[in-house]
């Protein structure tokens, strides 16, 4: 003993000044820490939000069109097929070539481009859904070409060095803007649209329904495999060598990489089972190796915490292992299974790197019909996207990201409604 | 596995089963002298020996209530349990039995008064004497084997308590005798006769302490039963 | 190794009228034996206790008697016990049957979190004790009327049980148990959670369901011991050292160790 002459009291006071520093550098550290991962995060979500809000919109040029019967061919009685080969694109071209008056090919097909190859199947499926349009002047907003977007949303007023416009086609826009026919809007073909090359044609509709089958196809072969699992395991394997040795390698399967089942599914799955490449099926079968682990493992602790009162109370009246489990135990863990799946889900849905082994990265313009057709993800088209030259795309990866993580958001707060919801207290 | 058993986990369990028993001793001690004492008076005819006794025996009364006050404080704090319960209850049993020890030590205080104004004292002289000896005796030798836990010395004080009931017996055929011979010393004769009757008493009351020894070495509850019973169960439980 | 060699159980641990018999009963939690050589017999409609210090084997030793240790893989048990001359332990005993003649309450009150109605009627239901909705409510009625617990929930059947309080979620168990009508009811600690009045009220219940049942219960109290049973056991370090009539116990021990336990001289 050291300090003999300072009383029990002082000693205490005296490093009580010593364990307060230590308490508030801690609490100093804990905060700074928690403070750099909020900004980190503002940053991330204020960057991909400056970035892709811009995507949510689109660029229109509003103009009044002739429907010339004669030009396109077409009459009151002409069927779809004949619609659909009419010549709309060209009389898009008619029509602004007689409103600026080009001169010579090369300012003709500066106009042209400034006006997207979607405004004449805009016309189009105007003529369609209503043939009395023909012979009448319709007015309409005609997507203007991603260039144009850019410029509109981004450039006026500080036109660069760096826009892709020539003097000619911004002379023609700003008219255009004088007049007030250069306008945006919100952007539904994001939404509405498969994959395309053209920027301002491109949505993520394709993504999410791909996206979506695949993870039913997840959901529906992990969850049941899972819990199964996760119950053999946990209630009734017996405790031995071979049992251990599936244990340890569950939770080495959680800590695979990725890629590596990707591999794996384009070996088995595809190479060996002939399932077809690219498609939710595949992709599926993937994910659900890859969510499988999580599932199982919390599965495993969704079990483990059910009271073992509860397990006794009910062996004790007599009721045999099934029932125990059954009546008993599933219901109680069943919270937190749907927790752990809803978690391996929304980690499956931002997965890219085994997809893209087992052909999902392939160019896809088409919407998905079913689990069999090919698709992409929403995460591997915003990769796709990601490597894109087009500036417009480069809004449109951020405006994917931010609906991704809209998903994931919304699929975290589930889990987390889910198990208040369900979680009983005893 | 080496435990004490002899030790409560409760240090002052013990201490108050001690004290219960120290103060019965103590107690014991006074009632024990009471008793000589008015034995002595009788014997003697020394009034302020007899005086003495009287006035003692509120300090016996005393000590009665205190010692019960004790064992009902271990009854509730403790809940004693097997030994401890049965050393309770017999030394509130034994303090009891001790106070009317005491309260027979003044009668005969009482009586030895009234005797000794009287010519014919000498009524018994030796019966009493020798009867006196003999329950003096019996108080030490049943709160000795209480100390011990000796229950052959407990079973010896029964007998003893036997032969007393002996010699009453013959004491009282002797009084008649002088009744009859002369009735003139009826009211003195009735005088030594309750003297006599509360040396017997006072040798009742050592026997049920004694008793009490049996019941708090062994278990057995001997109250009530023959001198041949008693040996019996005294045995059988050693 | 045992503490007392070739130890012989003091008192009387047979009965004239036995529900259940152990003989030479051992257990064994791996390469540890827990339980020797116990011999012990309870007689019907008795309540006998089971006492010792922690780690004693009473609360194993009980859970032998309805094959509760099964659930425990490591757990063996040796020797025989028999409940009306039928072995328990023969391979041909189904323990879900076995389990519904022997019923048990545990230390914590541990209701399903269900419905105080969903709670009793569970027992019956898995063993198909009753063939209609109203067959079932007359065995709810019944089992939480003979709990005593009737006429503090009746008006509440449906909210759940793990709402009651715990001397309430305690009867519940014990009507739980008595809703599937056992022989035996094993009790293991019931009071040890609970407030002194939910305690006299559930050995108030132990006294009344004497009339029907065999009761073996655990206990850490030694009041308690004395106050519902007939018959005491005392069990030191896994072995039965004594069993004797219950006053006997409490005032003339016959083992020296029982002595030392009772009286507070260790435990």
């Amino acid at each position: 003993m050291t300090n003999t002459s300072m009383t029990t009291r002082e000693k205490v006071e005296h490093s009580m000044k010593r364990r307060r520093a230590a308490e508030s550098r801690f609490r100093l550290y804990g905060m700074a820490s928690v403070l750099f991962g909020l900004l980190c995060l503002v940053v991330l979500f204020g960057d991909i939000l400056s970035k892709g809000g811009s995507a949510f919109t689109q660029t229109f040029i509003e103009t009044e069109i002739q429907l010339d019967g004669d030009y396109l061919g077409l009459d009151a009685s002409s069927s779809d097929q004949d619609v659909r080969n009419a010549n709309f694109s060209g009389l898009v071209k008619k029509h602004f070539r007689a409103m600026v008056n080009p001169d010579g090919r090369k300012e003709r097909r500066q106009l042209y481009s400034l006006i997207s190859a979607g405004a004449a199947w805009q016309l189009q499926s105007e003529v369609i859904a209503d043939r009395s349009l023909i012979g009448s002047s319709l007015r309409i907003d005609l997507l203007a070409d991603d260039d144009v977007d850019q410029w509109f949303k981004h450039d006026r007023g500080h036109e660069g060095e760096h826009s892709r416009l020539s003097e000619l086609q911004l002379q023609w826009l700003n008219t255009w803007v004088d007049e007030g026919a250069l306008k945006t809007r919100f952007n539904t073909r994001f939404f509405t649209n498969g994959d395309s090359r053209e920027p301002e044609l491109a949505g993520i509709h394709g993504a999410i329904k791909g996206t979506f089958l695949t993870l039913l196809v997840t959901f529906l072969l992990s969850f049941p495999i899972g819990v199964a699992a996760a119950i053999y395991l946990e209630e009734f394997a017996p405790k031995n060598k071979i049992t251990e040795f599936v244990e340890i390698n569950i939770n080495n399967l959680a800590a695979v990489p990725s890629i590596t089942f990707g591999l794996l599914g384009l070996a088995i799955f595809i190479n060996i089972f002939g399932v077809a490449r690219s498609t939710p099926l595949v992709g599926g079968l993937v994910l659900t190796l890859m969510t499988l682990p999580t599932i199982i493992i919390s599965g495993r602790a969704a079990i483990k915490a059910v009271p073992p009162s509860i397990r006794e109370a009910a062996f004790g009246l007599g009721a045999s292992k099934m029932q125990v489990v059954f009546h008993h135990v599933l219901p109680l863990a069943l919270p937190g299974m749907l927790t752990g799946t809803i978690i391996g889900m929304a980690q499956a849905l931002g997965e890219t790197a085994p997809l893209l082994m087992i052909g999902m990265v392939a160019f896809v313009v088409d919407v998905p019909g079913f689990i069999n057709d090919p698709s992409t993800v929403l995460p591997v088209q915003i990769f796709l996207w990601s490597d894109s030259p087009e500036r417009a795309f480069t809004e449109r990866t951020s405006g994917a990201i931010i609906v991704l993580l809209g998903f994931l958001i919304v699929m975290n707060t589930a889990a987390v409604m889910l198990r208040r919801r369900l979680e009983r207290r005893w | 596995m080496d435990m004490n058993f002899n030790q409560h986990i409760s240090g002052q369990f013990n201490a108050d089963l001690e004290a219960i028993r120290n103060h019965m001793m103590g107690m014991g001690g006074l009632v024990e002298r009471q008793v000589a004492n008015a034995v002595e008076a009788i014997c003697s005819g020394d009034t302020r020996i007899a005086d003495d006794v009287i006035r003692r025996e509120d300090e016996v009364d005393q000590m009665e209530v205190a010692i019960d006050h004790e064992c009902t404080q271990i009854l509730v704090r403790r809940q004693p349990a097997a030994s401890d319960l049965r050393m309770v209850l017999a030394v509130s049993r034994v303090v009891r039995d001790l106070e009317r020890i005491g309260d027979e030590a003044s009668k005969i205080a009482i009586h030895t008064l009234e005797v000794s104004d009287n010519a014919s004292s000498h009524l018994c002289q030796q019966a009493m004497r020798y009867m006196g000896a003999e329950v003096v005796k019996m108080i030490s030798g049943a709160l000795d084997a209480f100390a011990r836990h000796d229950v052959d010395g407990a079973v010896e004080v029964v007998r003893t308590d036997k032969r007393v009931d002996q010699q009453y017996a013959s004491a009282l055929r002797e009084l008649i005798t002088y009744m009859m011979e002369d009735p003139r010393s009826i009211g003195q004769a009735i005088n030594i006769l309750w003297i006599l009757r509360a040396i017997e008493r006072i040798g009742d009351h050592a026997r049920n302490i004694s008793e009490q020894v049996i019941y708090l070495v062994s278990g057995t509850d001997v109250r009530h039963s023959s001198l041949t019973e008693i040996e019996e169960k005294a045995a059988t439980k050693e | 190794m045992s503490i007392i060699e070739n130890h012989q159980t003091h008192g009387a641990p047979f009965s004239d009228s036995p529900k259940l018999t152990a003989r030479n009963v051992g257990v064994y939690y791996g390469d540890k034996q827990a339980i020797f050589d116990v011999s012990l017999d309870i007689g019907a409609n008795e309540v006998i206790a089971l006492i010792g210090p922690s780690g004693c084997g009473k609360s194993t030793f009980l859970r032998c008697l309805n094959r509760m240790n099964d659930t425990i893989d490591i757990c063996r048990v040796t020797g025989d016990i028999e409940l009306d001359k039928e072995n328990i332990y023969d391979p041909k005993m189904d323990v879900v049957p076995l389990r519904a003649r022997v019923g048990m309450v545990f230390q914590k009150p541990n209701p399903f979190p269900k419905s105080i109605y969903d709670n009793i009627a569970y027992g019956p239901r898995i063993h198909g004790l009753a063939h209609s909705r109203v067959e079932l409510d007359e065995i709810v009625e019944k089992s939480l009327q003979r709990a005593g617990l009737w006429s503090e929930v009746k008006d509440r059947l449906h909210a759940p049980g793990t709402g009651l309080s715990g001397g309430q979620q305690q009867r519940l168990c014990i009507a739980r148990t008595i809703a599937v009508d056992p022989e035996v009811i094993l009790m293991d600690e019931p009071c040890s959670a609970l407030d002194p009045i939910a305690t006299a009220k559930i050995e108030e219940l132990i006294d009344e369901l004497r009339e029907n049942y065999t009761i073996a219960i655990v206990t850490h109290s030694m009041q308690q011991a004395a106050r519902v049973s007939q018959r005491t056991a005392y069990f030191h370090l896994g072995q039965l050292i004594e069993v004797n009539p219950t006053d006997q116990v409490f005032t003339t021990p016959e083992h020296a160790l029982t002595e030392a336990y009772i009286t507070g001289r260790f435990g």
